[in-house]
C-alpha cells in the first residue's frame, strides 16, 4: 500500500470489530456513571419515611408510558434497517429515518412530562422527590439529544452518499439502544415501582 | 555515556553551584532560632483513658514489624548497587524467575509477610476494637454519664442531662467548648452536627468520631486521669477548621459532683422554656 | 490506521502541531501540560508550607500579589483555597497527563509496534477536552467568592452551598467533570490499541511491563472515572439547582439525602484512582529496573497477576478513608482484611523488583535511581499504610498528618519518581536528545533526600496528633508543642521544591540544545528502539514481526557478546 491510498481506505472487518470494541468499553463505562446515578436514587428514595413524600405531584404515568412504548419502537426500526445494511443497503434509509422520527416523537413527549411537572409548580429545588425525578430524566434526555444528533448525523450520511458505514451506523444504533435500555429500567425503577 | 552518545564536556563547577543552590535557598528562608519557651514534643502524651494504651502498644508493635520490613529492603536494595555495579568483565546473572521454584517460593515469602505484618496486627486490632473502642457500655450499666454532641462551624455544644438523667430538660447542663466528665466512669458520646461534617477528636483519650449533619454516631471512652485534655477538630469544617478548639475536664468522682449539682443550679436558673434552639436535644441513642 | 495503511504527513500548522492525531505530538501537549501545571501545584504546596512554619507572616515574592486584601499573607479562606487545589492540580492536571496522557500516548502505540492509537481522532479530543477543564478550574481562582475551598474530596455539606456559597466550588466540579471525561476517552484508546493494534509475535506474554501498567490504567479510568462523573453532577445540581441529594433532610426542606453517600461514591471512586496513579509508576518501575540491571524482570507473569489483582480489589477496599464515619462494625471489619489483602500483591511486586536487582549488572543512571528510588519511597509509604488499614490505630491517626505523608510517600512520591525514571529514559525517543546525567544524578539526589525528611516528620507530626488541614498549629497549646516539627517540614520542603528546579533547567536546556542521541543510548530491545530518535509520523516504515521477549538480557543465547536483543531479532536456539 502508498502513501497516497485512498484515505480512510474501505471499511474492512477488522476496523469494524475495533469500532465495536470501542463501542463495548464506551457503553461499559456509560453503564458505570448511569449505575452510580440510579443506585444514588436508590439509596436515597429507601431513606424517605414515605415514597412518594406525601404531598408530591407525581409526573404524568401515561406520558412516561408512551414514551416508553414510542422509544421502544424506534429501537427495532433501527435494528430493522441495520439488517437492512448490512443485506445491502436497500430500504435502510426508510427505516433508519421512522427510527430517527420515533426518536423526535420521544424527546416530544419527554418535552411535555418536563412542562407538566414544571407548569404544576415542582422544580428541581421543590422537595427530593422532584430532585431525584429531574436528576435522573435530566441525565437521560441529554444522552437522548447527543443521540439524536447521532442519528441524523448517520442519516445525512446515508442521503450524501447513499448508506453510511456499517460500523457507524452500528456504534449510533447500540448507543441508542443503550439510551433505551437505560430508560427502561428509570421507568421501572421510577415511575412503576 | 554508553551506547553511542556524545560524551558530554564535564562543568563540574557549574554543577556544584547549581547543587549548592537549593540548599542556600532553604537556609534563607529557615526561621529565625524560635526562642524555647515551647516543650517540643514529637509523640502524643500518654494515654489518659481505659483502652487508650492499646493504640501505643499497636503503634509500637507495627512500627517494630515495618521497621524490620523496610531494613530488609534497604539491604536487599544497597547490596546490589555496590556488589552488582556495571564494571568491565562483570555480568548478569540470566534468570526470569519463572520456575516453579520460583513460583513456590514467592508464594511462601507472600504468605510469611501476610502473617507477620498483616494477620498479626489484624489479630491485636480486632481485640482491642472488640474489647474496647467498640464495647460501648450498654444501657443498663450503672455509672455511665451520656452526653450529647452537637457540632457546628465552628464550636461545640456539648449536653449532659442533670440529674433527673433525661436529655430535653430543664437540669441539662449545657456547655460551649467545654465538656466536664468525671474520673473513672465510661462517658457515652451522641455526636452531630448542625451543618457540616465536623470530627470530635481528643488525643489524649485517644478517640475520634465523625460528627454528622443529619444523623447520629456513637462514641465512648472511659478517663483515667483527672485533668484538662485537648478537643480538635478533626474533620475540615471550612475556613476556622483550625480554631474549632475544645476542652476535656476530667474531675475525681468528689470534685465532680459539686461541680454537677453547681451546674444543673445554673441550667434551672438560666432555663427558658421559650427559647427553641436552645432545647436542641435529640432522645439519647444507644 | 490497522494494517499498513501510511497516512502522509499532516502540512498546516494546526494539523500538525495544535489539533494533532498523532499520538507523539498529543503525547508531548499532555507533557507540557503536566509540567506546566506540576509547577502551579508545586508553588502552591510552598506557599501551604510558608503559612505553616510563619503563621500570618506574608508570604515572600509573590504574596502582595495573590492576597493584596490581607497584606501578602495567606487569609484562613486562601489556605483552605491552596490545599484544596493543590491537590486537585497535581492529581488531575500534572501526574494524570504526564504519566498517562503523555507516556501512555507515547509508548504504547511504539511499543506495541503500532503507526499510531486505534482511534487517532478521539485521541486527540481527549486532550482537547482538559483544556477547558484545566481553564475552568484556573478561572475559578479568580472568582468574587473565592475558589474551591472543601478539600480535593470535597466532602458536602461542606461543599454543598451550605459551606462554600458561590461559583468556586461548582467550577470546580465542572473542572474534575471535564478532566475525567478527558481520561475515560484515553482510557477507550489505550484498551482498545493495546488489544487490537498489537504486532504479528507481540503476544501478551511479550508486552512490556510499562504497557501492561498503563493497561490496568485505563481500565480503571473507565470503569471509576464515570462514577466521580455522576457524583458532581450530583454536586452540581444540590448546588445550582437547590436539590437536596447530599443534604440531609434535617437542613432541607421535603426531604434530604445523605452526605455520607457521597463519601462512598467518592471513594468508590478515589480508591481506585490512587491505583490508576500507580500503575503506570509499577510498569515503568518493572520495565526499567530490568534494562538498566541487564536482567529479566523476575517473574513477569507474576508481576503482571499482582497488578491485575490490584486492579479486581482496589475497589472494595474503599471504605478505609471512611473509618471515622460511624459505619458499622463488620462493614469496618471487612474493609479492613481487604486493605490488608489486597497489600499482598504489592508486597509481591516489591519481591520481584528486588529479585530483578540481584545479582545484576547494574548501570546507574538517573532513570535507574529514580527507579530505584520508587522502590524506596514506596516502601516507606507503602508500610505506614498498615497504620491506617488497622482500625484501632487510624482511629488516631485519621485526618492527621501522618495520612498526609503516608499518601505523599505512595502516591505523589512514587508516581512522580516513576515520571521522571521515564523522563530520563524516553526523552532522547521523543526529542532525540539525551537529558543531562550529571543534572540528573543531581536532581535525584536533592530530591530524595529533603522529600523523605518532608514526609517522615510529617509521620511524627501525625503521631503526635497534629490534625491536617489547619491553617495555624500555634493557636493552641496542644498543637503548638509540634510546630517545630512544621519548621523542619518547611524547610526541607522548600529545598525540595528547589531541587525541581534542576529538571526544569535540564529539560528546557535540553529542548533547546543541539546534541543528538543515537537511536538506541540504553541498550534496550523494545520496539520504540527500533526505529530513529525522534521516530517518523508514521512510526515504522514496514510492521515490525515480534519473536523475542522485552527483557532478555544477558541471555546466554544472544550472540555477538551483546548482553540486550531487540523483540524483532530471534534468540539463538
Amino acid at each position: 500500500m502508498s502513501a497516497t491510498a485512498t484515505c480512510p481506505p474501505a471499511e474492512t472487518t477488522r476496523h469494524r470489530v475495533d469500532v465495536a470494541f470501542g463501542m463495548a468499553i464506551f457503553i461499559g463505562a456509560w453503564s458505570m456513571a448511569f449505575l452510580t446515578l440510579f443506585l444514588s436514587f436508590l439509596i436515597i428514595r429507601h431513606r424517605q419515611p414515605q415514597w412518594p413524600p406525601p404531598g408530591v405531584m407525581l409526573p404524568s404515568l401515561g406520558l412516561a408510558a408512551a414514551g416508553t412504548a414510542v422509544l421502544l419502537a424506534s429501537s427495532v426500526a433501527l435494528h430493522a434497517a441495520l439488517r437492512r445494511l448490512r443485506a445491502g443497503a436497500r430500504g435502510f434509509s426508510a427505516r433508519w429515518a421512522a427510527g430517527l422520527l420515533l426518536a423526535l416523537v420521544f424527546a416530544g413527549l419527554q418535552t411535555a412530562l418536563w412542562t407538566g411537572t414544571w407548569r404544576a409548580g415542582a422544580y428541581p429545588d421543590s422537595g427530593i422527590y422532584e430532585g431525584l425525578f429531574y436528576m435522573l430524566t435530566w441525565f437521560h434526555g441529554a444522552h437522548v439529544a447527543c443521540g439524536l444528533v447521532a442519528l441524523l448525523w448517520v442519516a445525512g450520511a446515508a442521503a450524501r452518499a447513499g448508506a453510511p458505514r456499517l460500523s457507524t451506523a452500528s456504534s449510533v444504533a447500540v448507543f441508542w439502544h443503550f439510551v433505551d435500555a437505560l430508560w427502561l429500567v428509570l421507568f421501572v425503577g421510577f415511575f412503576l415501582v | 555515556m554508553r551506547g553511542g552518545t556524545t560524551i558530554e564536556t564535564v562543568r563540574r563547577p557549574r554543577a556544584g553551584l547549581l547543587g549548592a543552590l537549593p540548599a542556600l535557598l532553604g537556609l534563607l528562608l529557615a526561621p529565625a532560632a524560635r526562642a524555647q519557651d515551647v516543650v517540643h514534643r514529637w509523640a502524643p502524651n500518654p494515654p489518659a483513658s481505659s483502652y487508650g494504651e492499646r493504640f501505643d502498644h499497636l503503634f509500637a508493635l507495627i512500627t517494630m514489624l515495618i521497621g524490620v520490613s523496610f531494613a530488609i529492603v534497604l539491604v536487599l536494595l544497597v547490596v546490589p548497587v555496590i556488589r552488582d555495579r556495571a564494571r568491565p568483565g562483570h555480568k548478569a546473572s540470566f534468570d526470569h524467575g519463572s520456575s516453579l521454584h520460583d513460583k513456590r517460593f514467592t508464594a511462601i515469602v507472600s504468605v510469611v509477610v501476610f502473617v507477620v505484618l498483616d494477620a498479626w496486627v489484624l489479630w491485636v486490632t480486632m481485640k482491642d476494637l472488640r474489647e474496647g473502642y467498640w464495647n460501648i457500655p450498654r444501657p443498663d450499666v450503672p455509672d455511665v454519664l451520656r452526653v450529647e454532641l452537637l457540632a457546628q462551624q465552628w464550636s461545640w455544644n456539648f449536653r449532659t442531662p442533670g440529674s433527673d438523667g433525661q436529655f430535653g430538660t430543664a437540669d441539662d447542663i449545657v456547655t460551649l467548648n467545654e465538656l466536664t466528665v468525671p474520673q473513672d466512669r465510661p462517658v457515652v458520646i451522641n455526636e452531630s452536627s448542625k451543618d457540616v461534617i465536623h470530627s470530635l477528636y481528643v488525643p489524649d483519650m485517644r478517640v475520634k468520631r465523625d460528627a454528622n449533619p443529619g444523623s447520629i454516631n456513637e462514641l465512648w471512652f472511659q478517663p483515667v486521669k483527672s485533668g484538662d485534655f485537648q478537643i480538635l477538630c478533626a474533620e475540615l469544617c471550612g475556613y476556622a477548621h483550625y480554631q474549632m478548639q475544645g476542652k476535656l475536664h476530667v474531675l475525681p468522682q468528689e470534685q465532680y459532683d459539686a461541680w454537677q449539682t453547681e451546674a444543673s443550679r445554673i441550667a434551672l436558673a438560666a432555663w427558658d422554656e421559650n427559647d427553641a434552639e436552645a432545647r436542641w436535644a435529640w432522645e439519647f441513642k444507644e | 490506521m490497522s494494517g499498513d495503511h501510511i497516512h502522509p504527513r499532516p502540512t498546516s500548522f494546526l494539523r500538525r502541531y495544535v489539533f494533532s492525531t498523532d499520538h507523539k505530538v498529543i503525547a508531548k501537549q499532555f507533557m507540557w501540560m503536566g509540567f506546566v501545571w506540576l509547577f502551579v501545584g508545586g508553588v502552591m504546596a510552598m506557599m501551604i508550607r510558608w503559612q505553616l512554619a510563619h503563621p500570618g507572616v506574608p508570604v515572600p515574592l509573590v504574596g502582595k500579589l495573590f492576597y493584596p486584601r490581607s497584606s501578602g499573607a495567606v487569609p484562613p479562606d486562601g489556605y483552605n483555597t491552596l490545599f484544596t487545589m493543590h491537590g486537585t492540580i497535581m492529581i488531575f492536571l500534572g501526574l494524570t497527563p504526564l504519566m498517562i496522557g503523555a507516556f501512555g500516548n507515547f509508548c504504547i502505540p511504539l511499543m506495541i509496534g503500532a503507526r499510531d492509537m486505534i482511534f487517532p481522532t478521539l485521541n486527540m479530543l481527549s486532550f482537547w477536552t482538559l483544556v477547558p477543564g484545566a481553564l475552568v478550574g484556573l478561572f475559578s481562582l479568580f472568582v468574587p467568592l473565592g475558589a474551591a475551598e472543601g478539600g480535593w474530596t470535597a466532602y458536602p455539606t461542606l461543599s454543598s452551598t451550605i459551606g462554600t456559597p458561590g461559583t468556586g466550588e461548582t467550577m470546580w466540579a465542572i473542572s474534575v467533570f471535564l478532566i475525567g471525561a478527558s481520561s475515560i476517552m484515553g482510557g477507550i484508546n489505550y484498551i482498545t490499541t493495546t488489544v487490537r493494534l498489537r504486532a504479528p509475535g507481540m503476544t501478551w506474554g511479550r508486552l512490556p511491563l510499562t504497557v501492561w501498567g498503563l493497561f490496568f490504567t485505563s481500565i480503571l479510568n473507565v470503569l471509576f472515572l464515570p462514577v466521580i462523573g455522576s457524583a458532581m453532577i450530583l454536586m452540581v445540581l444540590d448546588r445550582a439547582f437547590g436539590t437536596s441529594f447530599f443534604v440531609p433532610a434535617t437542613i432541607a426542606h421535603g426531604g434530604g439525602g445523605d452526605p455520607i453517600l457521597y463519601q462512598h461514591l467518592f471513594w468508590i471512586f478515589g480508591h481506585p484512582e490512587v491505583y490508576i496513579l500507580i500503575l503506570p509508576a509499577w510498569g515503568f518501575v518493572g520495565d526499567l529496573l530490568s534494562f538498566f540491571a541487564r536482567k529479566p524482570a523476575f517473574g513477569y507473569k507474576v508481576t503482571v497477576g499482582a497488578m491485575a489483582a490490584v486492579t479486581i480489589l482496589s475497589a472494595v477496599v474503599y471504605g478505609h478513608h471512611m473509618f471515622t464515619t460511624g459505619m458499622t462494625a463488620m462493614l469496618g471489619e471487612s474493609f479492613m482484611l481487604l486493605t490488608m489483602i489486597i497489600s499482598v500483591p504489592g508486597e509481591i511486586l516489591f519481591f520481584n523488583w528486588l529479585h530483578t536487582l540481584w545479582r545484576g549488572n547494574l548501570r546507574l543512571t538517573s532513570s535507574m535511581l529514580f527507579a530505584m528510588g520508587v522502590i524506596f519511597v514506596f516502601g516507606l509509604g507503602g508500610l505506614t499504610g498498615i497504620y491506617l488499614a488497622t482500625i484501632s490505630t487510624d482511629i488516631y491517626l485519621h485526618d492527621t498528618y501522618f495520612v498526609v505523608g503516608h499518601f505523599h510517600l505512595t502516591m505523589a512520591a512514587s508516581a512522580l519518581f516513576g515520571t521522571f525514571a521515564a523522563c530520563y529514559f524516553w526523552f532522547p525517543k521523543m526529542y532525540g536528545k539525551v537529558l543531562s546525567e550529571r543534572l540528573g544524578k543531581l536532581h535525584f539526589w536533592t530530591t530524595i533526600i529533603p522529600l523523605t525528611i518532608v514526609f517522615c516528620t510529617m509521620f511524627v507530626s501525625g503521631y503526635g496528633g497534629m490534625p491536617r488541614r489547619y491553617y495555624d498549629h500555634t493557636g493552641n497549646p496542644y498543637t503548638a508543642e509540634l510546630q517545630w516539627l512544621n519548621d523542619i517540614t518547611t524547610v526541607a520542603a522548600f529545598v525540595l521544591g528547589a531541587a525541581q528546579l534542576l529538571f526544569a533547567w535540564n529539560v528546557i536546556k535540553t529542548v533547546a540544545g543541539k546534541r543528538t542521541a543515537a537511536q538506541n543510548p540504553w541498550e534496550v530491545g523494545t520496539l520504540e528502539w527500533t526505529v530513529p530518535s525522534p521516530p517518523p509520523h508514521h512510526n515504522f516504515d514496514s510492521i515490525p514481526l515480534v519473536v523475542t521477549g522485552p527483557h532478555e538480557f544477558s541471555n546466554p543465547a544472544i550472540r555477538d557478546g551483546k548482553d540486550w536483543i531487540y523483540q524483532t531479532e530471534p534468540l539463538a536456539s
